[in-house]
């Protein structure tokens, strides 16, 4: 048989089929690859008592307690001194920065000046008014009438008033002195802006030498920025239509963006009593709204993982027997 | 398989015909080739089955062997009435008992000698090997047992004849028809395979029918039967002297 | 006994592999390509559920939910994760100044989910880098077909300025859009601003539940359209059938191939029996049956087919994988399913003209040898 092997009945068989097994093969191998494949970083997600459960999802921002408080200043002029740094922990009317007071201070020197001559002022008037007192005195105390002429004792009258009405004035402007001096006081005080509550230094857009306007508000940065942020909040926001759902006052469980592998619980605060349109969290300035949010606060745990202004994913138990959230 | 008798059959006979007649259709005619032929064959004998073209012989003989029904008559092979038998059984009485050799050898192109000889045995459901060595021994008896791995078309034509010689006596037939054996062959190859199938075809238990018209070897036959216009004219040992 | 005739065993050969090779090739080349239509939904292998507007169709008919649908869909029990996805067009001027199409697609800021499995050249942590995008493979030979490295190369996009930091290696769309991925955030400047622009959250699957029943519970409790990975991917691909005319164009190309294959190898058969009637009646004078001879002939035709389709699926992944660098043909395979189809076409054509060639050798009679 072999001697006279065929190359059409036996090769091209044994070559088919070789070339078939082959392709078998290749076709087995080349098949595309499907299947899912398990994310590689950990997406948000509920989980513990929530994984299984009607919940209702949100996205939020970390802020202070007391909210983002803008710090502004009540007059305009050029910074002469910041004394806080951001990070810094301040106590309640601890010095933040202070304005040029030069203004004010030389119209405190000028008010004290003015003290001072009026008080010389009225020093000499009531010298004069003293002098004068006595010399009618002397003429009133004698007997004899002519002992005096009638004109020196009109005179002597006249000076007297005199001095009394200077010392009058003089008293007058010692007062308006002291008030000018009082009003360049607080003013150099208004120059120093102080921190109006305890609480975190969050940012601070002055420098010394820059000025700064009273015309503050608008788009223009503020000055500088603190709050409390012990402990931090979270505002959640719950699309309108989620509302009804919710379980308000149960707590939620937050995760940072870019970290959901960490789940907080934080504490339910309050909700806002205003439905607002949704804040854009995308960065997006041309972005426009057409969903409205109901603003949840709620209290995180202190925690190093958590920045004030930072973007959270939110899960918030929903009521118990809430509508259509049962399974199906 | 009934294996009684027919009144005037000798049990001995390889074949016995009795009353053969065959029409054929011929657009709205009908066309008597044979007319009640009663013969018969006795094994050990090399019969000779001779005429002219369209007298019938081709037709007799495909009917004493089981491939053509008559319109009349009935055929005993060997005891058995091949006609009534069913179709299955018919082709299985052929490949048990009948040996062919025909006028253009049909073997088949693709296979080796040996499996040409071999393709009774292996329709039987003898195993492929077991059949090519049986093969090979009746190759090599006829002389082309080198040629065994050859293809038919790599022989001569006496070759060729040799190996569907094989062919035809590899089951060990009781009964070898041939069809014009010599006809494709020269006068000198005619002859060797006509010695040869008289050597290894005749023996005492099996008859051998050649139809041929080949009259060189005429003198090779135990016993010649004429045929003229579908009727035996002549049945003896020679030829009659007008042929 | 066919191996006997050269000409006619090679022109079989010939007419079932070249059969096989057109409809097998063509078949491949038609389902790869209405894949295409499901390609975005390959190249964002985590998502399991895919949640859009109810109008949205496909991948790229997409219409935008407002942001708050995130966190809808998030509140779904059997919800394990979902995240944002946007796809959107835009226009993006190359160093050139050419103006090209491309499909920004936003993946999700902090996991990147959405994004294609592998990164052909750099890595995926570039997108934390601003301004990145990555661009696909199809990107970089529509963009910078001088062979130019793309790295580093700056785009601009609705006036802002991108950064090309790396190729993804992506399935091709079906138009070979130029892709272009970025981070979420960075595709809201890159993309011209409308009212909404979320076109996707992807949504991931908790354990135990399946994807179809999530989906279904997200569609009932959010009004939202949500598919399965397969219905998205479906979807696509029924898209490109019902708006293009590709099924038609390849359907009569397999039908051709299917014709030419049953005109050659009948043609051929029946010769071939017809030729070789006088041995088939020899075989059955000597006692061969119908039945052992349709084996015979059975046996032949089969060895013919094996050969053949042998042929026609060696050729057609010869071809696939010879022209597997071009990028019309990148990701494209071979269904496991396609070389049974046309195994089935050619036993279909094999058993097809056979049975008509073989009825003349068993109605031969016997006795038709001897004349």
């Amino acid at each position: 048989m072999l001697r006279n092997l065929s190359f059409a009945r036996q090769i091209l068989p044994a070559l088919a089929v070789i070339g078939l097994a082959i392709a078998a093969w290749l076709i087995l191998a080349g098949l595309p690859d499907r299947s899912t494949a398990e994310p590689a970083e950990q997406p948000p997600k509920a989980v513990g008592d929530l994984a299984g459960k009607a919940r209702v999802a949100g996205a939020g921002i970390v802020e202070p307690a007391s909210e983002i408080i803008d710090i502004g200043s009540a007059l305009s002029g050029l910074v002469t001194d910041v004394r806080v740094r951001p990070g810094d922990r301040v106590a309640k009317g601890d010095v933040l920065f202070t304005v040029d007071a030069r203004a004010a201070q030389a119209s405190l020197a000028q008010s004290n000046a003015a003290i001072a001559e009026a008080r010389a002022s009225i020093a000499e008037a009531s010298a004069a008014q003293a002098t004068a007192r006595q010399q009618l005195a002397l003429y009133r105390g004698l007997a004899d009438p002519a002992a005096v002429s009638r004109s020196e004792v009109i005179r002597a009258e006249g000076e007297e008033a005199a001095a009394t009405t200077r010392l009058g004035l003089a008293r007058a402007r010692l007062a308006s002195a002291q008030a000018a001096a009082a009003a360049a006081r607080t003013e150099i005080e208004r120059l120093v802006v102080r921190a109006p509550i305890a609480g975190e230094i969050l940012a601070v857009n002055i420098r010394s030498g820059e000025f700064v306007s009273t015309q503050g508000g608008g788009n223009s940065t503020p000055f500088i920025q603190m709050g409390e942020t012990n402990p931090l909040h979270v505002r959640i926001d719950i699309d309108e239509n989620e509302v009804s759902r919710l379980a308000i006052g149960a707590p939620a469980i937050v995760s940072p963006r870019g970290a959901a592998e960490l789940h907080v619980k934080a504490t339910f605060v309050r909700a806002e009593p205003q439905v607002v349109p949704k804040r854009s969290l995308t960065n997006s300035a041309a972005e426009r709204v057409d969903v409205r949010v109901l603003q949840l606060i709620y209290a995180l745990p202190p925690s190093e993982a958590f920045r004030v202004g930072q973007q959270i994913d939110a899960f918030i138990p929903a009521k118990a027997g809430a509508p259509a959230k049962t399974e199906g | 398989m009934t294996q009684q008798t027919t009144p005037g059959c000798a049990p001995e006979a390889a074949i016995c015909a009795r009353g053969i007649t065959r029409d054929f259709e011929a657009g709205q005619t009908t066309i008597r080739v044979l007319h009640g032929i009663d013969t018969d064959i006795r094994p050990g004998e090399l019969t000779y089955v001779v005429g002219e073209s369209g007298s019938g012989k081709t037709t007799l003989i495909s009917i004493m062997c089981g491939i053509l029904y008559p319109t009349e008559g009935e055929v005993r092979v060997f005891g058995t009435d091949i006609y009534k038998l069913t179709d299955t059984e018919l082709v299985n009485f052929r490949l048990k008992n009948i040996g062919f050799i025909f006028q253009q050898y049909n073997l088949i192109p693709s296979i080796d000698a040996a499996a040409n000889a071999a393709v009774p045995l292996i329709a039987q459901g003898v195993p492929i090997k077991e059949a090519r060595e049986r093969a090979k021994v009746l190759l090599d008896k006829l002389n082309i047992g080198n040629q065994a791995d050859k293809l038919p078309r790599q022989l001569s034509g006496g070759q060729q004849q040799r190996v569907a010689i094989a062919r035809a006596l590899v089951h060990e037939p009781r009964l070898v028809v041939c069809d014009e054996p010599t006809a494709a062959l020269d006068a000198s190859s005619g002859r060797r395979v006509m010695d040869l199938l008289r050597e290894v075809a005749v023996s005492p238990d099996r008859a051998c029918i050649i139809v041929t018209h080949d009259n060189r070897i005429f003198d090779l036959a135990d016993r010649i039967i004429v045929l003229e216009d579908g009727r035996i004219t002549h049945d003896g040992t020679e030829m009659p002297d007008d042929h | 006994m066919l191996t006997g005739d050269a000409q006619k065993f090679y022109g079989l050969l010939f007419g079932i592999g070249f059969s096989t090779l057109l409809i097998t090739q063509q078949m491949t080349i038609f389902v790869n390509l209405v894949e295409r239509g499901a390609s975005g939904v390959y190249n964002a292998p985590e998502a399991e559920v895919w949640v859009m507007d109810p109008v949205s169709r496909t991948t790229d008919v997409s219409y935008a939910m407002p942001g708050t649908a995130l966190d809808k869909v998030r509140a779904i029990p059997g919800v394990e994760w979902a995240v944002p996805h946007l796809r959107a067009v835009a226009n993006v001027r190359t160093k050139d100044g050419d103006l090209e199409g491309v499909t920004v697609i936003g993946v999700d800021d902090a996991t990147l989910i959405g994004l294609p499995k592998r990164m052909a050249v750099g890595d995926k942590s570039v997108f934390f880098a601003p301004d990145t995008v990555v661009i696909d493979d199809v990107g970089v030979d529509r963009l910078f077909s001088n062979g130019a490295s793309p790295l580093g190369e700056r785009l601009e996009l609705n006036d802002q300025r991108a950064i090309i930091r790396g190729i993804a290696d992506a399935i091709p769309s079906f138009t070979s859009q130029v892709t272009l991925y970025t981070r979420y955030s960075s595709a809201l400047n890159f993309v011209p601003g409308t009212r909404n622009r979320l076109s996707f959250v992807l949504v991931g699957v908790a354990k135990g539940e399946t994807p179809e029943a999530v989906a279904a519970r997200i569609e009932q409790e959010t009004g939202l359209k949500a598919e399965t990975r397969a219905e998205l991917a479906q979807a696509g691909v029924n898209f490109i059938i019902e708006n293009t005319g590709i099924p038609i164009n390849f359907g009569i190309t397999v039908f051709l191939g299917f014709v030419v294959g049953v005109a050659i190898v009948g043609l051929t058969f029946s010769l071939f029996l017809r030729d070789n009637i006088k041995q088939f009646g020899a075989l059955k004078a000597i006692g061969v049956t119908n039945s052992k001879i349709m084996q015979m002939v059975g046996v032949q035709a089969g060895l013919v087919g094996l050969v053949g389709y042998g042929i026609g699926v060696v050729g057609t992944i010869a071809f696939i994988r010879g022209f597997g660098s071009n990028p019309f043909f990148k990701g494209f395979y071979i269904p496991w399913q396609i070389p049974l189809i046309s195994l089935a076409a050619v036993v279909i054509i094999l058993a097809l003209t056979g049975f008509i060639a073989i009825r003349s050798v068993l109605r031969t009679e016997p006795a038709a040898v001897f004349r």
